[in-house]
């Protein structure tokens, strides 16, 4: 049942420090070669000072800041075992920096129904905004999950 | 990085490629970017849940996606990346990531590109639908 009262819930804000072992895995599961993903000196020394994270990184540390939406799943009586990615987006200032400590704030952007081929299908639109040590902004993120009841 | 003087709409971008996909690599990704759904890496629990198999999760593609504008445009020059997830990308297919832009405009300052993105297979199914952003030169 799409329970629209949800809409504009906020979770609590949670941190994220950025561990540069976590992004150089990231980077090598895509195939990346670039040294600025990889390469401690060559990083350090290059635009950004520090290790950076390839552009769908966040998606691997922002699981924890909508633990918190956890319980909203439940509320919104989504089934889990069909929830399916159904869009990303990503906004950047910057890249995300290795050894930075993010502050992720998740709330409910939408949350509806669609009838589908198979049945009615429950729609969820996550925004997560994520700002860094000095509070500026580093990226925003809306993701659509979508559920088949 | 892009040159804004040298692109217009409807201009199709160098393609790039990846693949054919493997069932490691999908099992590295998921490792890697912390997703713990069976789907991608339990051959059993996919198939229980009606699937042939395994599958490689959207966020793979979109990573591809990734990885192809940064390297059109330059790392810190993307602003925007969005993926819609249409269809699986399986094991063994080839995907070949598709930029064509849609238009240029200067705000902000900043020279911007915006681009249409589709990932597809080597049989042409579409697997994602996207756009980007970028700042160009």
């Amino acid at each position: 049942m799409a329970n629209r009262a949800l809409i504009g819930r906020e979770f609590p804000a949670v941190t994220a420090t950025i561990d540069p072992e976590s992004v150089k895995a990231f980077a090598r599961a895509l195939g990346e070669t670039d040294p600025l993903y990889l390469d401690d000196a060559a990083a350090a020394s290059g635009p950004f000072g520090a290790i950076v994270a390839p552009p769908t990184y966040p998606i691997a540390f922002m699981a924890q800041s909508m633990a918190g939406a956890a319980s909203s799943f439940d509320e919104l009586g989504l089934n889990f075992m069909t929830l399916v990615h159904g869009e990303q987006e990503f906004e950047y200032e910057r890249p995300v920096k290795a050894g930075e400590t993010l502050t992720l704030t998740a709330r409910i952007h939408d949350v509806y129904e669609k009838e589908g081929r198979s049945g009615i299908l429950d729609i969820l639109v996550l925004e997560t905004e994520a700002s860094d040590q000095n509070g500026k902004r580093v990226f925003a993120s809306r993701q659509t999950l979508v559920s088949r009841r | 990085m892009l040159q804004f003087d040298e692109l217009k709409e409807g201009d199709a971008l160098p393609v790039h490629q990846r693949g054919p996909i493997t069932k490691a690599e999908i099992a590295e990704y998921s490792r890697a970017s912390g997703d713990p759904n069976p789907m991608h890496v339990d051959e059993e629990f996919a198939k229980a849940s009606g699937y042939p198999g395994v599958f490689a999760q959207g966020m793979l593609s979109m990573g591809y996606l990734g990885q192809y504008v940064t390297g059109l445009a330059g790392i810190g020059n993307v602003k925007l990346l969005q993926s819609r997830f249409a269809k699986i990308t399986w094991p063994d297919e080839l995907i070949t990531c598709r930029a064509k832009v849609t238009g240029k405009r200067v705000a902000g300052g900043e020279k911007l590109v915006d681009l249409e993105l589709t990932t597809e297979s080597q049989t042409g199914e579409v697997k994602i639908v996207g756009k980007a952003t970028v700042r160009a030169a």
